[in-house]
This record gives C-alpha cells, structure tokens and sequence, in this order.
C-alpha cells in the first residue's frame, strides 16, 4: 500500500467533494480551450480569407466596407453595386497592375428557386480574376465554363440532385476550395457570364427573378506592381475614383479585428474569473479535506512519512482530479465548438477556424495544463500547509 | 547511553489557554535504558502525553534536547527523522488511528511500506495472528469493536520490528476485561524481547506492568 493509491482511495470516499474539484477542473479547461481555439482560430480565418482573396486593395464603394467585409467572412447579404467604369479608372492608377471586378448576389431563403438558401454568391470576371483562377489552373486545368462553379469547402451538390439550383438555374459544382473557417467556405464562385445566364433565366424559372444588370460590379480586386507602394496606390485610386474606398490588405477586415480583440478580452476576462473562482473552491475544498484528514496524515507521519510523501501523496490524488475534469472539460469544450460552430461563428459576429491537427493538440494540451496546474497550484496551498505542521499538532483535536 | 533521553526539555504552548502561554512539559530530565517498560502516570493536563510526544520526536520542544539512542533526534532531517520513526519506532494512540479507507492487514502493512521490507505481509498475517484476529484480514475498522482496532493498532507498531515502543493511554477507552487482554500483550511483548517501551496512562493500575514508573503533575515529574 503505497500513499498514493492511499490518497486515491480516500478520493472514492470523498465523493462530493471530489465531484467539486472535478467540476472545476472541467470549466476552467473547457474555458480555457474554447478561449485559445477561438482566439486562435478567428485570426487564422482573418488570414486565409485575406489570402484567398489574394488582393493588396479590395476598392468597394464608400460607406459599404463593413457591409463587404461582413458578406465576406459572414456572409450576410450584400447587394453593394458601383459602375463597372470604375474598374477602368482603378486599372489607370499608376501603380496597378491587376484590377478584376467582382459582383456579390445572394441565394434566397425559403424558396423553391434555389436547393442551397442564402448561399454567398461571387460572380468573377475570368480574364483577370487571381482569387480562383490560379487553383483552376493547377487543380482542374482550365476555366469554368458558363453553368460551372467551384465552391468553398462547405458547398456540396444537396443529396439526390444532379447539380445545385439558383433562381431556377443548375450549376454543376467542379469542386472545391480549401477551407478559410470563413464564410468564403459557403461560398459559390462562376463567372459573371454565368451570373447574367441566371438572371436570364430567373426571369422565367424564379418566383423573385435575380437581377444582375451589366454595367454593375460590387467590388474590385487589386494587385498593385512588385515597386509600388500599397498605401500610396491605395491613396491614389481613392483620389482618381470617386465614390469608392480602397481598403489595403493590412487593413482589410479592421471592423472585425477590433471585434475581435474585444470579444477575446471578454472571454479571457471570463476565464480569469472561472479560473479564479475555481482556485478559491478548490482551497476551500483541500482546506476542508485536509482539516478532516489532520489526524490521519498526523498518524502517517508518526508511521514514517515524510513530509514529501505526504505532499506528494495529497497532491497526486488534486493532479489524479484536475485531470479527471480537465481532460472532460476539454472533451465537452471540443464537441460543442465542433458541432455548433455555425451557431457560434453566429453569436459571436466573426468567424473562426479549427487549427491543424497538432495546432488542436496543442491547444488542447494547454487548456488541459491550464486546469491541471490550477488544481495542483490551489490543493499545494493547504497540503503544504499541513505536509510541514509536526505530527503530533496534526493529531491534536 | 540511554535508549531515551531528554535534558531539560521544556514545551510550551502559545495562546493555548485564553491567548495565554501554557507550558505543558517544565524542564524534564530522563533516561529511559534500553529494555525498560517505563510507565507515565499522571491526572489529565499533567503533561505526560506532550512528554511522550517529545520523546518520540513527533513535537519539538520549545527548549531543551532529546537523544534517542544517542542521536540529538532535533538536528535530523526531516527524512531521517521519518526513517528512525519507521524503522526504529511503533506507535500506539490514544485515539482511534487506523485509516479507515485501508482493511485490517493493509493498515497493519502501512508502515512497513516506508521502510521498503519485504515479506511484510507475512510478518503482518503472523502479528495479527498472535494479537487474535487472523480471520480479520479483510475487514475495515468500522466492522471492528474499540478492542480489536486498538489490537490491531499494537500489531501495526510491531510490523517494523521497533526498538522502542510509545503508547499513549493504550487502554482508556476499553473495558476492564479487553484492558487486561492489551495489557497482557504489553507483558508479552516486552518479555518476548529487548524492546523498550514507555507507556503513558492515567490508571495507576497498570504501574504493575512496567518495571519503573514516574508520576506527572503540571508539566514536571513529582514521582519517579
């Protein structure tokens, strides 16, 4: 019979105490690994949607940079339209080298026009297009042809179906991107070609018709020459076109970095109190469970163990808990986070991506530590206490 | 050289009584020699359990020096300490003191576990048996009355073979009959072998068991 397992045992015997402690650990590690990965993974989403974009200047029309920005991570509707004559001036900027429109539609909801309700739509113009073109290239080896797409990692063709329906329209789907963790991952990408062909037929096959009028774009991508500076062309196209603002690529998803950084202060806010409460339960439950155990640890030391014994003994059965909650905490955390992520990304206005599998580990791994090293820190207080009083104090009544 | 020694050894409590200081063991010299049954009698609050507590080197005394076996047992480790308490010493409370989450052989065992000894459990099985309860092996001390525990007590000090044994009112919570039965094995025990004993009680009964007796009263010895 080692201390140890001396120390497991009384565990088992204590349950509600133990069932305290264990919950602790759980919040804390669930907390603390729903903080990282969300912080984590809303930044990653910043990123790769800022790269799969691929642009130095997204120019939009003033007043709607939130609204693009939001239809792009979030997809919340954004019928932005400017004159097409913009990309022509955008093109004449010194300093660019690339301008390609886009134009942003969306899929209705509740309708029997479209098989995928409110899908973000993005129509491209082939010829300069450098957001899908280049993984057309190198995975399919060609163009989309009118009536094709590709979509982001979530776009499926709906089971039983042959293609996807839009106002009336079938696409086939020629495959799909990488995931961003943004709403560019629910998002479906043809050409404008094929974006008037839908209008064309929505007027026929569509209950509300899908109006997309030539002369009309929602955004413009921007590649500016390798020797020219963002912020000066940036300038520079925000004083040849009016009407529009040219938003740079560090730049690009400001509103949502500040929401970003507000909410991750919010709920690291909320870990410190879970975390600080939990410390103060988890005192008071040791302070209690050592005050009950005085005499018996009094008892052991009068036997012959030390003093490291019994701090090791006591602080294996707090470690044995904490890892108990922890590594439940952590579980919980993981599965709500995957299984409604939606709903999250929702709630909390931004979205954010799972990191790679050791990314993931690793995270897991921290908040695990996070609530173990919480445990152990607070259980160490009232067992060192009692680990260094003299045996026969202990034993007093 | 004594088994057990003290020089002037002096414990006092700060605040215990009221916010005063009490001093629960006064300057007190002893020798206990190696195979002596010292019996330490006195009324409760005379000190004699503080004393024992001194002598076993479970309280450091405020002032004064304890020898046990020649070694100042104050400037020990912590870990020497713990090792001469396992090795060299058994324990007998007044209190209650098996573990109760352990069975009866497991709790005999405990000790033996500091000291790493093998064939513990045997020497356990045959110390239960000479105490009288080889068929309580696998119960717990809740399934046992207050005189098979604190037989079960004397068979846990006995596991490591100790050189000296503190017992400390071995007997006050049990029956005449069960008292005579403990006593006995005290007797048994103490002739079997060389081992030095020194038993606190407030029965002056059971001075006729030891072979020197000393009588505490306000923290020193009034009778030796």
């Amino acid at each position: 019979m080692n201390l140890t397992r001396l120390s497991l045992r009384e565990i088992s015997g204590n349950r509600f105490r133990s069932w305290v402690v264990v919950i602790c650990a759980f919040l804390v590690a669930g907390f603390a690994l729903a903080t990282f990965l969300i912080a984590q993974g809303a930044g990653n989403s910043l990123r790769l949607s800022q790269e799969r974009l691929g642009a130095d200047i997204l120019v939009v029309p003033e007043g709607t940079e939130r609204k693009i920005e939001g239809a792009l991570l979030m997809g919340s509707a954004a019928q932005v339209r400017m004159p097409a004559v913009n990309l022509e001036l955008i093109g004449q900027v010194p300093g660019v080298e690339i301008a390609t429109p886009q134009l942003y539609l969306m899929s209705m909801t509740d309708s029997d026009c479209c098989s995928v309700p409110d899908m973000f739509m993005v129509a491209y113009d082939s010829a300069t297009d450098f957001t899908v073109e280049p993984w057309l290239e190198k995975e399919l080896g060609r163009q989309l042809r009118v009536g094709q797409s590709v979509g982001g990692t979530y776009v499926f063709v709906p089971p039983g179906d042959e293609d996807i329906k839009l106002y009336g329209y079938h696409l086939s789907l020629e495959g799909n991107l990488e995931p961003t963790g943004s709403n560019l991952d629910a998002t479906i990408f043809f050409t404008f070609e094929t974006a008037y062909a839908m209008g064309e037929t929505s007027l026929i096959e569509a209950g509300q018709p899908l109006i997309v009028t030539p002369g009309l774009i929602s955004s413009v991508l921007v590649k500016v020459a390798d020797n020219a500076d963002i912020a000066q062309v940036a300038t520079a196209i925000k004083q040849a076109v009016p009407g529009v603002s040219p938003i740079t690529s560090p730049n690009l998803f400001d509103s949502f970095r500040d929401e970003i950084a507000g909410q991750r202060l919010a709920m690291t806010g909320i870990l410190a109190v879970v975390l600080v409460l939990s410390f103060a339960l988890i005192v008071l439950v040791f302070s209690m469970m050592m005050n009950d155990r005085r005499r018996e640890i009094g008892v052991l030391r009068a036997l012959g163990a030390t003093r490291g014994d019994v701090l090791r003994s006591l602080l294996s059965g707090a470690t044995v808990l904490g890892a108990a909650g922890g590594v439940a905490g952590v579980f919980v955390s993981g599965l709500v986070l995957y299984f409604f992520h939606a709903r999250l990304t929702t709630a909390l206005g931004f979205p954010f991506k799972f990191p790679s599998i050791p990314g993931l580990v690793f995270l897991v791994v921290l908040g695990l530590a996070v609530a173990l090293a919480g445990v152990v820190l607070a259980a160490f207080v009232p067992v060192y206490r009692i680990s260094r009083q003299e045996p026969a104090n202990s034993m007093r009544e | 050289m004594s088994m057990v020694s003290l020089r002037s050894a002096t414990k006092t409590y700060e605040g215990a009584k009221n916010g005063a200081a009490v001093t629960a063991v006064d300057g007190v010299n002893i020798e206990v020699e190696h195979g002596e049954f010292l019996v330490i009698t006195g009324r409760s609050g005379s000190g004699k359990t503080t004393l024992l507590n001194i002598a076993a080197g479970l309280v450091r005394p405020t002032s004064g020096e304890v020898y046990f076996d020649g070694s100042d047992l104050w400037k020990l480790s912590d870990a020497e300490q713990s090792r001469l308490r396992s090795e060299r010493i058994g324990f007998i409370f007044q209190f209650p003191s098996l573990l109760p989450s352990l069975t009866v052989l497991e709790n005999v065992i405990l000790p033996a576990s500091f000291t790493g000894r093998d064939g513990s459990a045997a020497r356990a099985a045959e110390l239960l048996d000479l105490v009288g309860l080889a068929d309580k092996h696998r119960a717990y001390p809740r399934q046992l009355s207050a005189g098979q525990q604190q037989r079960v007590v004397i068979a846990r000090a006995l596991i490591n073979e100790p050189s000296v044994l503190f017992a400390d009112e071995p007997s006050s919570d049990l029956d005449e009959q069960t008292e005579r039965e403990i006593m006995g094995l005290f007797k048994q025990i103490h002739g079997e072998g060389a081992m030095t004993i020194l038993m606190v009680t407030h029965t002056g009964q059971l001075v006729s068991y030891g072979t020197r007796a000393i009588d505490m009263a306000a923290g020193r010895i009034v009778k030796s």
